[in-house]
């Protein structure tokens, strides 16, 4: 920032224009058709369908019994696959990250495995497996455990279909920070639990952070492999998106909508939340003055970082 | 607290990072594990640490057995090369980490914890810093912080791993300095690491000069840099110029000049080589010695580096020479002048390293 006046700060907004460049403002106008196009656009006509008859119409099919109990079961199964990868994603990461062990690379390629396999051949595994013709279905079958065609079956597809993001997510950030903070950590004391609390997981909050909202919208829109093991109960295994298919099967378009809307109203807070965290993540905003000066220019991630990193150098 | 080490060996995969490496480290020393990259000077570090396990061979910590202690048992302070601040507390927070992790019993009060951190602060000049972040302070401010976090918890040993590295060299010397009168008024036992010489020279005690995973050289900083026992260690402690060794008639000679008065020709082999430092060449009238050319002047400071091209040398392998500025002022060589070279002192390897 070249300032040749007294070095004010500019009002929020108003920055230094670059001379405009024909090529850039294609390339931009490009990008945003092709958004528009394709990301606004469908997500428009899904709002105005189901609010087609009115907002009594769409209270009705949401307030639905069958819908509920689809937004019940949805919300407890990502309740369970949310945590249950929480815990997997952090050791995995950890492990992966700070130590150095043999398999390592076939665990980080297994960890990549569920982003590789159809979400389709992932229900049909757990057929296999737990089917009443699969491997353990006989066992199941005596001791009276349903495990496909019911929530046990739905949870553990999501939770394999949602494997990835949290690990995926912290391995480069725990990578990067290496293990100097913790060898510290210990050389003064503390034990593995204090160090895992005190300084790990400090370290990693965004990422983690934004690596459970990735996990959790994930884990509330999959459809493939659900779809094998749920069997479609009605009220019993239909999570939203199933029942979002069902209703439009049946040609019941302004219920259908009414939930998918509640299904991209989901999507859309996620993103919120995801872009807030990208907005904060430049730490040091709150604890520099020259991040908090770069602050009112800077409003995008990318270029906060550059900014914390110059900081970071020239001290 | 004397720290010794008995055949200590470590490897990683195939690759040997150190071996057999027996050393004393008694009480109260400041000493510096000198070498060049990959020489296994911070693995020994970590090895004393207790961040690594050595394959082989016993730590000792006053003649107990501490191989196997994990390193929060071992009350040693460490410190890195990136200060491994931890980013989300304020400075205080950071130096009063070791004191709040404490099992409850052995805590002291937060008031204490106050006072002690306070004191620290100002024992590394950092008193108005406590609620900064590590973010918003400079290198050499933040290195402090570092080893204030270390002495929080009074430790008996105090390890640093190439603790200036990264900062330039006015800060660099500062903080040698610093870290030099700390040791002498808190009298615990440091060790440090560096690549850097002239660090080492100018704060251990005792000089530990590593190379291949192995003690090459242990002493006094002068001794190790006046009488190298290999010429790795001659290399790596200053620059040297390295001349061929030509035996003829069963004399000695470094291109003409005749050395055979003060060296055992009989044990020279026959590919030996010379290093003489650069302030070890005398320059004198062309006639006086070794004909040479001056092919460059540089003044640096309060000394002159001059290149000389002698005769029967290829041209792109100058003798480097050392004078002070004010020798340089007096006689006044320009580029181009014929000069006379002799050499003041010089020690004879053969080719292969130790010395003859």
């Amino acid at each position: 920032m070249a300032h040749a006046e007294p070095p004010l700060r500019r009002p929020p907004g108003e920055r230094a224009r670059p001379p405009v460049q024909p090529g850039r403002v294609l390339l931009i106008a490009a990008a945003m058709l092709f958004l528009g196009l394709f990301l606004l656009l469908p997500l428009l006509a899904v709002f105005t369908q189901a609010l087609a008859k009115g907002v009594s119409a769409y209270l009705a099919a949401i307030s639905d019994p069958m819908a509920w109990a689809a937004i019940k079961l949805t919300l407890w199964v990502a309740a369970i696959a949310v945590p249950f990868n929480l815990v997997f994603g952090v050791a995995a990461a950890w492990a992966i990250a700070k130590f150095e062990f043999r398999g390592k690379s076939t665990l980080i390629t297994l960890i990549d495995l569920p982003f590789a396999v159809s979400p389709v051949i992932a229900g049909l595994m757990f057929i296999l497996l737990f089917g009443a013709h699969g491997w353990f279905g006989g066992y199941l079958r005596e001791h009276h455990i349903k495990v496909v065609f019911a929530v046990p079956g739905i949870v553990l597809a999501t939770i394999f279909v949602t494997f990835p993001f949290i690990a995926r997510e912290l391995i480069p950030v725990m990578q990067a920070q290496g293990k100097d903070d913790e060898e510290t950590a210990l050389s003064l004391g503390a034990t593995g639990w204090q160090t895992f609390w005190r300084v790990t997981l400090p370290n990693i909050r965004w990422g983690l952070l934004y690596g459970v909202l990735l996990c959790n919208a994930r884990a509330m829109g999959e459809f493939g492999a659900v779809s094998v093991v749920s069997g479609h109960i009605r009220g019993l295994t239909n999570t939203m998106p199933l029942h979002v298919e069902i209703l439009y099967n049946e040609y019941n378009y302004t219920a259908a909508f009414a939930v998918a809307s509640l299904l991209a109203l989901l999507a859309l807070l996620t993103l919120a939340g995801k872009s807030f965290l990208e907005w904060r993540q430049p730490e040091l905003r709150r604890a520099g003055s020259h991040a908090q000066g770069a602050g009112g220019n800077a409003r995008g991630a990318g270029v906060g970082n550059a900014r914390d990193r110059t900081v970071r150098e020239k001290s | 607290m004397s720290i010794a080490l008995r055949g200590v060996g470590k490897q990683f995969g195939e690759f040997a990072a150190v071996g057999n490496i027996d050393l004393d480290v008694p009480t109260g020393a400041l000493i510096a594990l000198l070498g060049p990259s990959g020489c296994g000077k911070t693995t020994l570090l970590r090895i004393i640490a207790g961040l690594e396990t050595p394959d082989e061979g016993q730590v000792l910590f006053d003649g107990r057995d501490a191989t196997s202690w994990p390193i929060r048992d071992r009350n040693v302070g460490f410190v890195f090369q990136h200060y491994a601040l931890f980013r989300h507390m304020s400075v205080f927070e950071n130096v009063a980490f070791g004191l709040k992790v404490k099992p409850r019993r052995e805590r002291p009060s937060a008031a204490e914890i106050t006072k002690k951190v306070q004191s620290l602060l100002e024992l590394v000049q950092l008193g108005w810093a406590g609620d900064r972040f590590p973010a918003q302070l400079s290198g050499g401010q933040r290195q402090r912080v570092a080893l204030a976090r270390a002495l929080a918890v009074g430790p008996d040993v105090l390890l640093l791993d190439e603790p200036f590295g990264a900062l330039d060299s006015q800060v660099r010397h500062e903080l040698r300095r610093w870290l030099r009168r700390l040791h002498d008024e808190l009298h615990f036992t440091s060790i440090f690491v560096t690549h850097d010489q002239q660090e080492a020279i100018e704060v251990a005690d005792t000089i530990v000069v590593l190379n291949r995973g192995r003690i090459e050289q242990f002493g006094v900083p002068s001794e190790v840099y006046d009488l190298p026992t290999s010429a790795f260690v001659h290399r790596f402690l200053g620059q040297v110029n390295e001349l061929p060794v030509r035996l003829r008639d069963g004399r000695a000679f470094i291109g003409p000049i005749d050395i055979s008065s003060s060296t055992d020709v009989s044990a020279t082999a026959p590919d030996s080589i010379a290093l003489v430092r650069p302030h070890e060449i005398e320059i004198g009238a062309e006639a006086s010695g070794w004909p040479a050319v001056v092919a460059a002047v540089r003044v640096i400071g309060p000394i002159v580096r001059l290149e000389l091209c002698a005769e029967g040398r290829p041209a792109h392998e100058p003798l480097e020479a050392e004078i002070s500025r004010e020798r340089f002022q007096y006689v006044g060589y320009s580029v181009g002048q014929k000069v006379g070279v002799r050499f003041r002192r010089w020690q004879v390897y053969p080719a292969n390293g130790a010395a003859a």
